[in-house]
């Protein structure tokens, strides 16, 4: 009975497809960005990095846009075009739990966003960072080997540190800040104690860049 | 020599007053000691947070349940307001639980090594306070388990040992469930408690395997006791639990300490934590003074082990006591009497 249920499942999908694609069709026009210079296809966000209860941070980052394409769709209400992205992404943030001060850490990660923007510039955005580093800071430290203890300097730990984020966010054309956006964050540590920890954190920042004006006034 | 002096009379008097304020404040620290340091531990980073008067040096350590607890936990009611005055506290985070982190396979933790945790952090606040350090070692539920291993590695450095509603008999827990809740169960019948719930837990037991130990089965048996003591709470059997350490929320981030706690309560149950450990017949090697506390409504570790703590620690100075409106934590149900006993040890055997 269960096998017939997920047999059934993509035959739906299709129909499906079928159903509300009918009469409508896709052009994909990639964009071309190579004549753009390196600042024109880079920009800069600054963010809030924290779950508010327990763990407060700040994250920069940098996003090089990488590919783009403008993605037209023919509705039945008109023509829907939305550009999709792939930009290039790194980061370097700060965390800290201020009661205690027993999760504190510094991070890095790099890795790929996909994004799409519709014609009111409202954006969703995947991010993966396959490549992340997390170093924790703990307070005063001893290490005790036998009967020897020890001070420890600048204690704390290293951890591969993966994450992935997914997010709203909107585009702010003309304005000196030219996107904000809201990121919910998975960040895994690893090893930690026996296993891998799990860690959970909102994202919500401005995105800015240092585009000449008068460029950006003839393109907007 | 006079023109020196008045030249730089300003100078001195602040070098004067900072030397007065400087001198004042170490002792004041250790009047009223808050600090958080690290122990680092074959691969484990493990927070104490020390608070209270150290004027002494006198120590408690307080071994949190789980395991997978928290340390702070316990910093409330009547151990935060009164055990603080007459002495610093210290609540630890053990390996794999609270805020604790490192890097270690599966086998980096078992209950010897987190016993030897306890021995290590001991090193560490003599490092820091000073070798004429005195410590009491206090250890609640699964810390019972954990500071009676440790007492047996070791026990030198310790002034006195208080096992409150503890489990240094885990593998005696799942049949003592069972005689004790159809004995519970039946008395609360009797009483016109709660009774549809009494009765169920008559069903769980007697359905339960009751030759040999089941997981599942022992699972079902400690959930039933936490919703038997709210039960006791409801019927006005044992007095509210009172924690007023709303704080600690902030202190720990939830998912962490879950996420760790279980982790290291399911490697702990796999290496046969609660099927074949049982110190009961080390206890005589334990000779510091100790005091046993205990509710009479205890759900999670029955009374019976009270009994069996204070028949068989090898102290000369010991001193059993039963919280007559308690069940499994006393410090949150009738915390006065609780700090009241803690004090009058310490101040006995210190």
């Amino acid at each position: 009975m269960r096998l017939k249920f997920y047999l059934l499942i993509p035959f739906l999908l299709f129909f499906l497809k079928i159903g509300f694609t009918q009469n409508l069709e896709e052009t994909n026009y990639p964009t071309n960005i190579s004549s753009r210079s390196f600042l024109d296809r880079t920009e800069f966000k600054v963010s809030y990095f924290g779950n508010t209860f327990w763990n407060n941070g700040l994250v920069f980052g940098t996003e090089y846009l990488w590919k783009e394409k403008q993605k037209t769709k023919n509705r039945k209400r008109g023509q829907r075009t939305n550009t999709h992205q792939f930009l290039l992404n790194g980061n370097l943030g700060f965390t800290t739990n201020f009661s205690t001060k027993t999760d504190t850490g510094i991070f890095t990660n790099y890795g790929v966003t996909w994004r799409r923007t519709n014609k009111k510039g409202k954006q969703f955005s995947i991010t993966v960072n396959p490549l992340g580093y997390y170093r924790s800071f703990l307070p005063e430290t001893y290490e005790v080997k036998g009967d020897q203890v020890d001070k420890v300097f600048l204690p704390g730990r290293g951890y591969y540190a993966p994450s992935i984020s997914v997010g709203i966010g909107k585009q702010r054309k003309g304005k000196k800040l030219t996107g904000r956006f809201f990121n919910i964050n998975f960040m895994l540590r690893t090893p930690y104690n026996a296993g891998a920890l799990p860690a959970f954190n909102f994202q919500y920042g401005y995105r800015f860049n240092f585009k000449k004006k008068k460029r950006d006034a003839k393109n907007n | 020599m006079q023109k020196i002096i008045n030249t730089n009379s300003k100078l001195l008097f602040l070098i004067v007053i900072l030397w007065t304020v400087f001198s004042c404040s170490k002792n004041d620290n250790l009047n009223n000691l808050d600090e958080t340091i690290f122990v680092r531990h074959k691969d484990a980073d493990m927070p104490a947070y020390i608070h209270g008067n150290a004027s002494e040096k006198v120590f408690l350590i307080i071994l949190h349940g789980g395991p997978g607890g928290t340390g702070l936990t316990y910093r409330a009611n009547t151990i935060k307001s009164d055990i603080e005055k007459e002495c610093a506290v210290v609540y630890f985070d053990q390996r794999g639980s609270g805020m604790s982190q490192g890097s270690y396979s599966e086998n980096g933790i078992s209950v010897d090594i987190m016993a030897e945790d306890v021995l290590a952090l001991v090193k560490v606040i003599k490092h820091k306070y000073g070798d004429d350090s005195r410590f009491f070692l206090m250890g609640h539920s699964w810390g019972g388990t954990l500071g009676t291993s440790a007492l047996l590695k070791d026990q030198s450095d310790f002034s006195g040992w208080i096992e409150v509603g503890g489990a240094h008999n885990t593998q005696g827990l799942y049949f003592e469930y069972i005689a004790n809740f159809k004995r519970v169960a039946s008395e609360q019948i009797e009483a016109g408690n709660s009774i549809d719930f009494w009765q169920g837990v008559l069903d769980l037991v007697n359905n339960v395997n009751q030759t040999q130990y089941n997981e599942d089965d022992s699972s079902k048996m400690n959930n039933k006791g936490h919703q038997a003591e709210e039960k006791f709470e409801n019927d006005n059997v044992i007095n509210k639990w009172k924690n007023d350490s709303s704080r600690t929320i902030f202190k720990y981030n939830i998912l962490t300490t879950l996420w760790t706690g279980n982790k290291t309560q399911s490697i702990l149950g796999d290496q046969g934590l609660w099927e074949d450990l049982n110190y009961t017949g080390r206890l005589p090697e334990i000779t510091v003074p100790s005091l046993i506390l205990w509710g009479k409504h205890d759900a999670i570790v029955p009374p019976k082990f009270a009994q069996e703590a204070f028949d068989n620690l090898g102290s000369s100075n010991k001193e059993l006591v039963i919280f007559e409106r308690s069940g499994h934590s006393p410090m949150f149900n009738e915390g006065p009497l609780f700090a009241e006993k803690v004090i009058q040890f310490i101040n006995e055997n210190k």
